[in-house]
């Protein structure tokens, strides 16, 4: 298993991603997460980025959890190493590993792989399917090759997110990955909603941020 | 169990999905264990815990690290979890119970859940307080529940400075009572001018120091085996 002793040879995961695509993954891509790691995971620098469709009839957060451990299994195999990031809301917190998800967001695995841009609406827009996608990550150390990164806002002009917004919450900034500190939304005032609107208990959001996004209502349209 | 093969096979299972950190490989050994009528602790000293040292010596060689660590001590409780309610308490003259806990102002419990995990292994009752704990209630507690050990942990001096009071209202109060600390800002020199009676200064070494002291419990089941 020594990683210094055998020359990185990367490979490509097209088989890998075949069979993730099978299981019922809508997107799959491979990322170069080596920048900005924190130090307790800096040897697992690829990021298997994995969304599914929500507007699919059926149990998401099941579905992704499922692909994660085929994922690992797929990797256990070959000898490499995982460390697979549940969807955010299936978080099992009296799991001892679950003090490291919050170190790793699924946002930067689906960036460095291409599969979408950081909105102007602080989520994930992936040009097919918008904000409608669910999200998981893999960890790896496996040297797979990695897709192309998006690093710069592909928003362009739009601005219905930020008209539309209730609580005025969006800024409107383009993101972009060199400025990571911007912010794009100000979460205590989306959080705010809550207040006026108690119906929206579980969550903070309303959601009109991702329904009236342009892409995403493309993705709905092919759901 | 009369089959010493199907014996030594769970126990490799339950070793090697320890160290593969393979939760349904450690589910399914305890579970064969049970069903098999393997002694409990066996399963747990010779099985989960033989694994646990390895793991040890691999985080020791930079093998893993703590993403792989935590997966192992996920791995470990899934098989604990099945193997608990089938132990008998082992008389090794200790009562065995802990409070341990991370003390206030610090959040930082990934050392404190390693040493919590090898004392669940061992069977002692375990009290954990969690993280950001305020003084006085580790005092409170270990009246309450005159267990043998208090465990602190600390990762920033800023809250470590917190551990010498607790230390010394326990002492004053119960004097038999062992003190252990633990974190980055700890030290031998620390412990000893503050009179607690061990510590361990990173996660790492409170697992190496744990499977320590679990290793020489293991022993002492040994011996006693073989007395018989």
């Amino acid at each position: 298993m020594g990683k210094a002793a055998v020359a990185v040879r990367t490979f490509s995961a097209a088989s890998l991603k075949e069979l993730l695509a099978r299981e019922g993954a809508t997107l799959v891509g491979v990322g170069d997460i080596t920048e900005g790691l924190s130090r307790e995971i800096t040897h697992l620098n690829r990021g298997i980025a994995l969304a599914v469709n929500r507007s699919l009839n059926r149990d998401t957060v099941d579905l992704l959890v499922r692909l994660e451990r085929i994922a690992v299994k797929w990797l256990k195999e070959r000898g490499f190493r995982s460390l697979a990031i549940p969807p955010d809301s299936d978080r099992i917190n009296d799991k001892l590993i679950a003090k490291l998800y919050h170190l790793f967001s699924h946002k930067t695995a689906a960036t460095c792989s291409g599969l979408g841009w950081i909105g102007k609406n602080g989520l994930i827009i992936n040009e097919t399917y918008g904000s409608k996608l669910s999200w998981a990550t893999v960890l790896t150390d496996a040297p797979i090759e990695p897709d192309r990164p998006l690093t710069e806002s592909q928003c362009g002009d739009c601005t219905l997110c930020v008209k539309h917004c209730p609580s005025g919450a969006v800024s409107g900034q383009s993101w972009s990955r060199g400025e990571p500190l911007k912010r794009l939304v100000n979460y205590e005032k989306c959080r705010s909603l809550k207040k006026v609107r108690p119906r929206f208990e579980e969550k903070p959001n309303c959601g009109l941020c991702i329904t009236i996004c342009p892409f995403s209502r493309n993705g709905h349209k092919q759901g | 169990m009369a089959d010493d093969a199907r014996k030594k096979e769970i126990l490799e299972k339950l070793k090697n999905g320890v160290i593969q950190y393979d939760e349904d490989a450690c589910k399914e050994g305890a579970q064969e264990a049970v069903d098999g009528g393997l002694d409990a602790n066996e399963a747990i000293f010779d099985g989960l815990v033989a694994g646990m040292e390895e793991v040890g010596r691999l985080f020791e060689a930079q093998e893993y690290f703590v993403p792989e660590i935590l997966m192992c001590a996920d791995a470990l409780y899934a098989g604990l979890d099945i193997l608990k309610p089938h132990c008998q308490q082992m008389d090794l003259g200790l009562k065995g119970s802990v409070v341990i806990g991370t003390v206030e102002g610090d959040v930082h419990d990934i050392g404190k859940n390693l040493v919590k995990m090898m004392f669940d292994v061992a069977g002692f009752t375990v009290y954990d307080l969690g993280r950001d704990v305020p003084l006085d209630q580790f005092v409170e507690e270990q009246l309450r529940t005159d267990s043998d050990l208090v465990c602190l942990s600390a990762m920033m001096t800023t809250s470590m400075i917190g551990m010498p009071k607790i230390i010394e209202k326990i002492k004053a109060k119960n004097p038999n009572c062992m003190i252990m600390i633990g974190g980055a800002p700890t030290s031998k020199e620390l412990a000893d001018k503050w009179g607690a009676d061990g510590y361990a200064e990173d996660a790492s070494n409170a697992l190496k120091e744990a499977i320590k002291m679990v290793s020489f419990l293991r022993k002492l089941r040994e011996e006693k085996a073989a007395k018989k």
